[in-house]
Parts: C-alpha cells; sequence; structure tokens
C-alpha cells in the first residue's frame, strides 16, 4: 500500500455521493483543506459541585492529554450539512483536533466520516470538542470506517448551554480497536442531550465506549443508546455514567446499553451507572447481551426466508433503533445501507466510491 | 391424481415425550382436510413437524411431498416448494416491518423460481390487492410484524400472507382461535378466494366453527397422537355434538 502516497490525495479518497448540499471538507492526517487550522483554547467542560467527600472536591473533568494540538475549526452554516472527511494516510502516530463551535440559536448538521486508507497499522488520538450555544441544535452524526489494524481513540468533549440540544450519533461501521469516550457537561437549563452509538464489530476488533454525562443544571433531558452487533471474537465494553449535580432538578436521563451476540465468541460488557445528587430526578438505565429469538427465525423461514436473510433483517431490526435517530433522512438511509453491507460482509464503501480505503 | 402429500407412520417427539405416534394422511390437490382434536392430541405438533420446526424431532415414518421427502428439507426449502403454515401464535417481530418482511419472502420466492425481484410499484400493488382479501388496512405494511397487533389482526396477517405466497398445500393451525364472529367470517373468506382445484388446505381446529366458512372434504379426528376416525364433513358436527369421549 506504499504506493497510496504518491498518488495525488484527491484522487486517492473520493467521496462521490452527494448529500443533499453537503458542504465536503477534508483533513488529511490531521491537517484541514478548506478550513481554519489553529490554536484554540479547550473546551471547558469540567464541573466542580462544591461538594466535599471526605476524600476530595466532587470535580468531574475529562483527563488531560499530554498537549493540545492545533485545531481544525468547524463553524458549520445553517444551510447545509458540512460533512468533514477525515483520512489516514501516513502510518505514523497523530493526535488529531477538532473544534465544532454551534452559534447561538443556530440549527446545524454535521457528519464527521473517519478512514483509514491502506492496510497500515495507524493510530490516531483525536479530540472532539462540541460546544452547542444557547438555542442552538446540533445534528452530529460521526462515522468511523477504518481498517482492522487500526487504533483510534476519540476523546469528545461536549458543552451544552441553556435550551440547547445535541443529538450525536456514532456509527462504528468498521474498525481495529476503537475507543469512544464522551465527556458531555449539560451546562445550561432545559437542555437535551442524546448520545447514541451503534457499533459493529467481528474478528479480533475491539470497540469501547466510555460515557461521562454531567446535568448541572435544571430541567434538561439526556437519552442514551448504545448497541452493538457483534460476531467473530470481537469485544465490546460500555461504560456509562450519568452525573446529576445538586443544580440538576428536574433532570431526566435514560441510559441503555444493548448488545447481540451473533457467535459463541463475541463479549460483550456493560456496566451503567447513575451517580445523583439531587432528589427531583426522573432516571433510568439497563443494559442487555444476548442472542437472536429462534422462534422468530423459524417464523421468517417458514414464510421462505432463508436463514442468512433472516438474521440479517433481525440485525438490521436492532441496528434500525439507533439508526432512526439520525433527522436528515437521506444521510440515515445512506448508513442504513451501509450497515446492511456490513452485516452482510460485504465492501462497507458508500456507492459510487471505488477507493479501497477499509 | 397424484398426491400432494403422504404421511406414513408418522412418529415426533419433543425432548422425551413422544406426541405423535403413527400418523397415516394422504392429501390431494383440490381438497379441504380438517384435523379436529382436543388440546394435546398432537395438532400442533403435526403442523409444526409439517414446517420443519427444529424443536420437534421425527423418530419414524415418512413425509413425501410432491415425490419429495419433506424431512430432509429445510423450513425455506418447504416454504419454496409450496408449503405454507399458519401460526397459532403469529410471532412478532420488532423493528422488521411488514412491508420489508413480507417483500423479503416474495422475492426469495421468486429468486427461487429463477424469476427477477418485483419492483417497488409491482410489490405495492399486488400487496394492495392481497390485503383487501383480509380486509387489511394498508397502513398495518409499514408496522413491525405482528407488533402490537390484536388476535383477529395477527391471523388476518396469516392469510394475507399465504395469499401472497399463493402455497400449494397450507396447514391453518387454530386460525379460528380468538377471533370472533367477523373476524372468523374474514378469514374464512380469505381462504376461499384462495382456494383451487390445484392447492390443498389443512385446516386444524377444536370447533366446528370454522368449518361452517371452510367447508371440508375430509375430516380426521386425532387422538392421543393417531387418528382415530375419518369421514366426510358430518364428522364435524357429530364431533360438535357429541364431544370426543366416543373416541377414548
Amino acid at each position: 500500500m506504499e504506493g497510496f502516497r504518491y498518488i495525488p490525495k484527491k484522487q486517492l479518497f473520493d467521496c462521490s455521493v452527494p448529500l443533499t448540499g453537503a458542504r465536503k471538507l477534508f483533513v488529511w492526517d490531521g491537517v484541514p483543506e478548506g478550513l481554519p487550522f489553529e490554536n484554540v483554547p479547550s473546551l471547558d467542560c469540567a464541573v466542580d459541585f462544591g461538594i466535599s467527600t471526605r476524600v476530595e472536591r466532587i470535580r468531574y473533568a475529562p483527563k488531560e492529554t499530554e498537549s493540545v494540538p492545533k485545531a481544525t475549526v468547524i463553524v458549520p452554516g445553517e444551510e447545509e450539512i458540512t460533512q468533514v472527511i477525515s483520512v489516514r494516510v501516513s502510518p505514523s502516530p497523530l493526535l488529531e483536533r477538532t473544534v465544532i463551535e454551534c452559534a447561538e440559536k443556530g440549527k446545524f448538521n454535521v457528519v464527521l466520516c473517519s478512514h483509514t486508507v491502506g492496510q497500515e497499522r495507524f493510530s490516531t488520538k483525536g479530540r472532539i470538542e462540541i460546544h452547542v450555544g444557547k438555542g442552538a441544535s446540533l445534528d452530529l452524526v460521526v462515522m468511523q470506517n477504518e481498517n482492522s489494524l487500526s487504533r483510534h481513540e476519540s476523546d469528545y468533549r461536549i458543552r451544552l448551554e441553556e435550551e440547547s440540544s445535541l443529538s450525536l450519533n456514532i456509527v462504528t461501521l468498521h474498525a481495529g480497536n476503537v475507543t469512544n469516550r464522551i465527556h458531555s457537561l449539560i451546562a445550561g437549563k432545559k437542555a437535551t442531550c442524546n448520545l447514541n452509538g451503534l457499533y459493529l464489530a467481528d474478528g479480533q476488533q475491539i470497540v469501547d465506549t466510555d460515557v461521562v454525562l454531567v446535568h448541572n443544571a435544571e430541567e434538561s433531558v439526556s437519552r442514551q443508546l448504545f448497541k452493538g452487533i457483534l460476531d467473530g471474537n470481537s469485544r465490546s465494553r460500555f461504560e456509562g455514567e450519568v452525573v446529576v449535580s445538586p443544580a440538576g432538578q428536574k433532570t431526566e436521563a435514560y441510559q441503555a446499553n444493548n448488545n447481540l451476540l451473533i457467535s459463541e465468541t463475541a463479549r460483550a460488557s456493560s456496566d451503567p451507572h447513575l451517580v445523583i445528587y439531587a432528589d427531583d430526578v426522573k432516571c433510568s438505565h439497563g443494559s442487555t447481551a444476548g442472542s437472536v429469538g429462534d422462534e422468530e427465525l423459524f417464523y421468517m423461514r417458514s414464510r421462505g426466508i432463508s436463514e442468512k436473510e433472516a438474521r440479517i433483517l433481525q440485525q438490521q431490526a436492532f441496528a434500525g433503533t439507533v439508526l432512526e435517530k439520525v433527522a436528515h433522512p437521506e444521510l440515515r438511509e445512506r448508513l442504513s445501507r451501509l450497515v446492511e453491507k456490513r452485516l452482510r460482509g460485504e465492501d462497507t464503501l458508500c456507492t459510487g466510491c471505488s477507493k479501497r480505503c477499509c | 391424481m397424484e398426491n400432494l402429500l403422504e404421511i406414513k407412520n408418522l412418529h415426533a417427539r419433543i425432548g422425551d415425550k413422544e406426541i405423535l405416534k403413527g400418523i397415516n394422511l394422504v392429501i390431494r390437490p383440490g381438497e379441504v382436510h380438517a384435523i379436529m382434536g382436543r388440546n394435546g392430541s398432537g395438532k400442533s405438533t403435526l403442523s409444526a413437524v409439517l414446517a420443519g420446526n427444529s424443536n420437534y424431532e421425527v423418530t419414524e415414518g415418512s413425509v413425501t411431498y410432491l415425490g419429495q421427502d419433506l424431512l430432509k428439507m429445510s423450513p425455506e426449502e418447504r416454504s419454496w416448494a409450496g408449503i405454507f403454515l399458519g401460526f397459532q401464535y403469529p410471532v412478532e417481530i420488532p423493528g422488521v416491518t411488514n412491508v420489508n418482511f413480507m417483500k423479503t419472502a416474495v422475492n426469495e420466492h421468486r429468486r427461487q423460481k429463477g424469476l427477477p425481484p418485483l419492483s417497488a410499484a409491482e410489490y405495492l400493488k399486488m400487496m394492495r390487492e392481497k390485503m383487501a382479501y383480509v380486509e387489511m388496512d394498508p397502513s398495518f405494511s409499514s408496522r413491525g410484524v405482528n407488533v402490537g397487533f390484536s388476535g383477529g389482526e395477527k391471523k388476518r396477517n396469516e392469510i394475507f400472507q399465504m395469499a401472497m405466497l399463493s402455497p400449494r398445500l397450507a396447514i391453518l393451525d387454530e386460525t379460528d382461535s380468538g377471533l370472533d364472529v367477523d373476524a372468523l367470517r374474514i378469514v374464512a373468506n380469505g381462504v376461499n378466494r384462495l382456494k383451487t382445484a390445484d392447492n390443498a388446505f389443512v385446516v386444524i381446529t377444536h370447533y366446528q366453527r370454522l368449518l361452517d366458512y371452510i367447508v371440508p372434504d375430509v375430516v380426521h379426528v386425532l387422538y392421543k397422537g393417531k387418528i382415530v376416525k375419518t369421514a366426510g364433513k358430518e364428522l364435524a358436527a357429530e364431533v360438535e355434538a357429541h364431544g370426543y369421549e366416543e373416541f377414548e
């Protein structure tokens, strides 16, 4: 795959299926084309409750990384979908940073795709900072489609202001070893934070999800739905913590992690939990791991649907409850098609893309 | 005329429990057979074995369908060959819409016959036509298979599916259970519309009620895993009047 580096980048990876009016931007090994690449301060999403335990004051903050690199700064416009395609080409380890700034009261749609080109052992540490301004709403889809050797750790840092809303949908279509670590702070009242994830893994793939979501303002709502379909010897781990601070009265928070194990050797571990310091809240959490229902399978087969097709239908149905959270219809449809291809064991390239990137 | 189905000395069990203890039955094209019997007599086991449910183990005997060894075929192969089982308890499949479910089924049947898949418009036309057979509202097509359907709606959905797949041999397992008179009439009308000289029906029931609408050519009484009496449609009335005691 060495030869890839001598081909003009534009030809190397051409995302040729246009979304309706999508503004398409590329980031090559962390360096953007057509977007600002700047030193910007880190997004503040730490919170200190002012409660002291015997051991320490209660503070929820994301882990600091060794350095804060320059960032690709995305200031989405309201008129269109902003699609940022981040491609790894060179095998040297990379620290990549992306900042999404949503202006007050705007309504935004952003898609972040991450790809690897070739079969190198890529290693990426990413940090995605998302600030949703007062009254703004952001629909953010993250599509991860990387090769089986790649290691990708993504740190999401989110801050939601008053009456803002975020719908983050992470679709891990294909990856080697991926960690999605999400730290989200609801800083303003009446904000809504929806975090959803769908991960598909097989072979020796590993998908970890780590969520800390802090309600630090009144009347805010959060909903989390993370689902995995695991085949082969793949592994998934989910750790989720919802924290309601003393300031988070009238919080509603729901968290669920469901896993479908389609081989005997796939494993899922799940640890959702709630930490509540307020007294007037509605919270629930839960997790499941299981295999497909035999009764359903027999019913479908008795109608002439082959066992393979029946299993794919069941898996699509399982994935569907996450994909339906993607608000944009064409984007949702396109993701569904990619998920179907993945479940069928076909190349997970978008229609029209001829490049073998993963 | 060639037999559609020939069951010889069929024995089957679930776990350690033998339920079918030597069934013999011949079905020819154009016939409607009714199988009556008490709970636990083996009616549902017989239909499950014919559809290929792997929870049941056949220990003895043979089933020949159109000259082929039916017991060697997978459930989907049986469906492709023209066998249809109307479930007593239709299964709910959340997240799979009725339309997606039946479209997949119809197109798999077509693929087996070497036909191209139906276009969306062709499928829609066919679906609407068959839904009308059982007075089913088209809005059902976008709902999850049987999810949140009432008992009667589930049974209508079974007959709709049957109409979509036009089987040679349909086995209706207690399709009448849980139906009120109106639903019963709708379901029976659906069945009667699908009847031809070429296909056959096996109607499994406790009661005569359904047989007032779907008139059988032959009635069998199943008792403790064996067919103990076979006669014309008058047998149904006899069973209704005197119960199953005389067969004990």
